[in-house]
């Protein structure tokens, strides 16, 4: 397990998430141990049904010390008319590793649609040891609040982000860490297209951040930034999933 | 609570932005959003009404969390973890640090403590100086726009009678912000902000820069 660590796919069934839909996802990566978990394919969020509750996705996360846990799921994409709500919970021990990834898609862009849903309801929380180390809190109503407002999106569709966190390393490294990343970010940075960017957390981690046009081209950078991170924190490199993004 | 006179001489002096803690040193990632053209005067109201919105309706619920004398550090800490971006954290945590200094320095005691982000340090001064909540939070937005739109002033061409028509016309949303979370009756307060932190992120990579943040 600690060579070589295992590899879990996360199936649903169905298809996709349904109005009324309560998920819940419950991951313990014991002490040493290593896991990469990802999905078959994208997270996709029905319409809403008159009479349901909004469909929920509930994940905790808990990863011993001295594990590591790569948590790199397929986009999530809110169906015109979908309500749900994403609760994600991630706990670190002492010395252990996270690498996570997240994309936003604006709806089924292909078929014309773009931030029909009604709402999405994201919360986060990761802690090393006691401490918070990112917190997330959004409600997105694109009917109430218009997404493309330059203090949101502006004219960008897709969110992407990244965070790497190794609980217990000192912030001098996750600063050197940061310029490197933010390198990559310059060189990934295209107006227009997609704007690419990286920073220290308040402790024991750093956040990359993305927006962009399309959905095309994500995947690829945040394996990039993924690589780097991985390199520097583990001295190892990253095994991407084997699947066609 | 009513606003005594001398609560309101006090608020007056602590929200004003000649406040010596180095406030106009910090453009919190606006100095990115013009430099590339995303932000020019005609934009700048729409901007930080949506703003106020996200950022500030966050700001404004830490506010009212520090008044009611939470443990402090740990609220602090909260924040930091919901600020990704590392030169507005540490922005908000210098302010925090120079404005407790300031009224520790003019009482003669310490009354503040220090390490806090700003909002939180606010709202714990005003709960000090017996300042009523709503006074005190509607007070920090707004000094906290009118910051903002200083920034913009030295950012771009935009006039003192237009920066202070912004900056009357966001009266109503400015109110809104205070009052998100009050409305909502939880803790829990939605921040959506990821183009304006990308800019605070990508701040340190221009080439020249008025601001540090």
């Amino acid at each position: 397990m600690r060579a070589f660590g295992s590899l879990v796919h996360l199936n649903n069934v169905s298809g996709g998430v349904l109005a009324g839909d309560r998920l819940a996802l419950d991951v313990d990566v014991q002490a040493g141990a290593a896991a990469q978990i990802t999905t078959t394919g994208a997270t996709r969020l029905y319409r809403h049904r008159a009479g349901a509750a909004d469909s929920e996705q509930r994940a905790r996360l808990s990863v011993g010390d001295g594990a590591l846990l790569e948590y790199l799921p397929d986009p999530v994409i809110p169906y015109a008319g979908s309500r749900h709500v994403q609760r994600t919970e991630i706990r670190l021990g002492r010395g252990s590793t996270l690498f996570w990834w997240e994309v936003l898609a604006p709806g089924r862009l292909a078929a014309g649609e773009r931030f029909a849903f009604e709402r999405l309801r994201v919360q986060t929380e990761v802690y090393a040891g006691s401490r918070p180390v990112l917190r997330e809190d959004y409600l997105l109503e694109p009917k109430k609040k218009n997404l493309s407002a330059t203090a949101r999106m502006f004219e960008y569709t897709h969110t992407a982000s990244l965070c790497a966190i190794q609980e217990g390393r000192p912030p001098a490294f996750w600063r050197a860490l940061e310029d490197r990343l933010n390198e990559l970010a310059r060189s990934r940075t295209e107006h227009g297209k997609a704007v690419w960017g990286a920073s220290m957390l308040a402790s024991d981690g750093v956040a990359v951040r993305g927006l962009s046009m399309s959905g095309c081209f994500i995947h690829e950078t945040l394996i990039e930034f993924w690589r780097t991170a991985r390199q520097a924190i583990t001295g190892k490199d990253a095994v991407p999933p084997r699947k066609i993004y | 609570m009513l606003l005594g006179e001398t609560a309101l001489l006090r608020l007056l002096q602590l929200a004003d932005s000649a406040l010596p803690i180095g406030g106009t040193a910090h453009s919190f990632g606006l100095e990115t959003l013009a430099d590339e053209d995303a932000l020019a005067p005609e934009g700048v109201e729409a901007f930080l009404s949506a703003y106020l919105e996200e950022g500030g309706a966050l700001e404004a619920a830490f506010v009212r969390r520090a008044y009611r004398k939470v443990e402090l550090q740990a609220l602090s800490a909260e924040l930091s973890a919901r600020k990704l971006a590392r030169e507005s954290r540490e922005a908000s945590l210098k302010l925090g640090r120079r404005f407790a200094e300031l009224v520790n320095g003019m009482l003669e005691q310490p009354l503040l403590e220090t390490g806090l982000h700003y909002c939180i340090t606010f709202g714990a001064a005003g709960a000090a100086l017996g300042i009523p909540a709503d006074a005190v939070v509607l007070a920090y937005l707004n000094q906290s726009i009118a910051g903002l739109v200083s920034s913009c002033q030295r950012l771009m061409p935009l006039g003192q009678l237009a920066a202070s028509k912004i900056l009357w016309g966001l009266k109503p949303a400015i109110v809104r912000a205070s009052l998100s979370q009050r409305a909502s009756g939880t803790e829990e307060v939605s921040c959506f902000s990821p183009y304006l932190e990308l800019a605070s992120m990508r701040h340190g990579s221009l080439e020249t820069r008025l601001f540090i943040s």
